[in-house]
């Protein structure tokens, strides 16, 4: 339990850094940084993995899909912020510092990781906001057919 | 109402939108949309990054074309959200065009922005909770807030140095971040060399420019997605080398 907190806390205050550069104000700021915060446990819990970043970036996607419809605002504003502290900045950094050692077969697995590690990010949550925009159509437009033969039906 | 003015307000609202860094469907669906609400049904609407290019037909048959360009943006949430609520609130009431441009250009004064120190604090306190988050301590915590700063210092105030070239601006950053974080370790203090760096190069990193092409992708917007993921991939270079420089200095101080 210890073990999760302290980095969801951690992950919570690093997006807050970034909704003052990207102009987020009001209720936007603790909504976009609890998505960073529980995207961040998601990683967590499945074991720091690229797989891992998959499902915590499709936890973003959906995430940001409802907070975006409750709040009636673009989406980009939620998910552009909790998706940040998934980004590998490490990698970069480790690719780098093994070349510079000369250890090119070290570097080359970093930097497939990386590439990895990015690709996840982007594929889960652009998967998971099209499968929920999908499914959101479609639970209208049923809800708008029920209605239209509830009409039907009194008329 | 003429149909100019009426392409000149879709044009000045494309502008705004895609200026706060929204992605190009939501420019092209917003600019088809509100020139709909004023009854243009065959107006044409073609965005790509930095590009707007509006397209109606008057009712003699002339074809009347506006081409706006978008400077480099950043991104400010504030401004696209007042933009689009705008947007929808033009479309559902169609008030007077003289009516609907005074709105427009009433936003840039009404979205407030974090001044730039406040954004230097967001720069500074980002890499600060970040160095826990890769396993760093207490002391981590605090050179990463400082080399955080620098970065800021650089990004903020950097603008004017470098001009629009994206690319040299991240580089700089990052060597900056890379050799102040050697030199802090170098003075005796005991932080992590790979904590700090990191953790300040988490402000440089191009998360923006994934999640547009990722999303651009996801609205059919290949060619756009194209050229955020070339952007993604390039600030990324250009972060590896900046960091370089302060990797290839440590060996030799």
């Amino acid at each position: 339990m210890y073990q999760y907190f302290l980095p969801v806390l951690w992950s919570f205050l690093a997006c807050v850094g970034f909704t003052l550069l990207f102009n987020i104000r009001g209720w936007g700021i603790p909504i976009t940084c609890a998505g960073g915060a529980l995207g961040w446990l998601i990683y967590l819990l499945f074991g720091k993995t690229i797989p891992a970043a998959l499902l915590a970036s499709a936890f973003i996607g959906v995430y940001a899909e409802i907070a975006a419809r409750l709040r009636r605002c673009p989406v980009t504003g939620y998910v552009l912020v909790a998706l940040l502290p998934l980004v590998p900045g490490g990698g970069i950094y480790y690719a780098m510092r093994q070349m510079l050692s000369q250890d090119m077969d070290q570097a080359r697995i970093t930097l497939l990781e990386t590439f990895g590690m990015a690709t996840a990010l982007a594929i889960g949550s652009m998967l998971s906001s099209s499968v929920f925009r999908a499914s959101w159509s479609y639970v209208k437009r049923l809800h708008a057919q029920v209605h239209l033969h509830e009409r039907h039906h009194h008329s | 109402m003429n149909q100019q003015q009426v392409l000149n307000l879709a044009a000045d609202m494309g502008c705004a939108l895609m200026g706060s860094g929204a992605e190009i469907y939501r420019v092209e669906e917003s600019m088809e949309r509100l020139l709909r609400a004023y009854g243009m049904d065959e107006a044409e609407v073609f965005a790509i990054p930095n590009c707007i290019i509006v397209s109606v037909t008057a009712p003699d048959g002339q074809p009347v074309t506006r081409m706006r360009r978008v400077g480099a943006h950043g991104t400010d949430i504030e401004r696209m959200e007042r933009c689009n609520d705008l947007n929808r609130r033009l479309c559902a009431e169609t008030p007077p065009i003289a009516e609907a441009q005074r709105l427009l250009r009433a936003i840039p004064g009404q979205a407030r922005r974090y001044n730039d120190r406040v954004s230097l604090l967001g720069y500074a306190f980002s890499p600060t909770f970040f160095a826990p988050l890769f396993g760093g301590g207490l002391t981590d915590m605090g050179c990463a807030c400082l080399v955080g700063l620098l970065v800021g210092l650089f990004q903020v105030y950097g603008g004017k140095l470098f001009g629009g070239n994206g690319f040299f601006h991240t580089l700089v950053s990052s060597a900056a971040a890379s050799v102040l974080a050697l030199g802090l370790v170098r003075m005796g203090i005991p932080a992590r060399l790979d904590v700090i760096t990191i953790s300040a190069l988490m402000m440089l990193v191009p998360g923006v420019a994934i999640t547009n092409a990722m999303r651009e992708i996801m609205a059919g917007d290949v060619l756009s997605s194209l050229s955020h993921a070339a952007a993604a991939l390039l600030t990324a270079v250009a972060i590896a080398l900046g960091t370089g420089v302060g990797l290839a200095l440590m060996q030799y101080i």
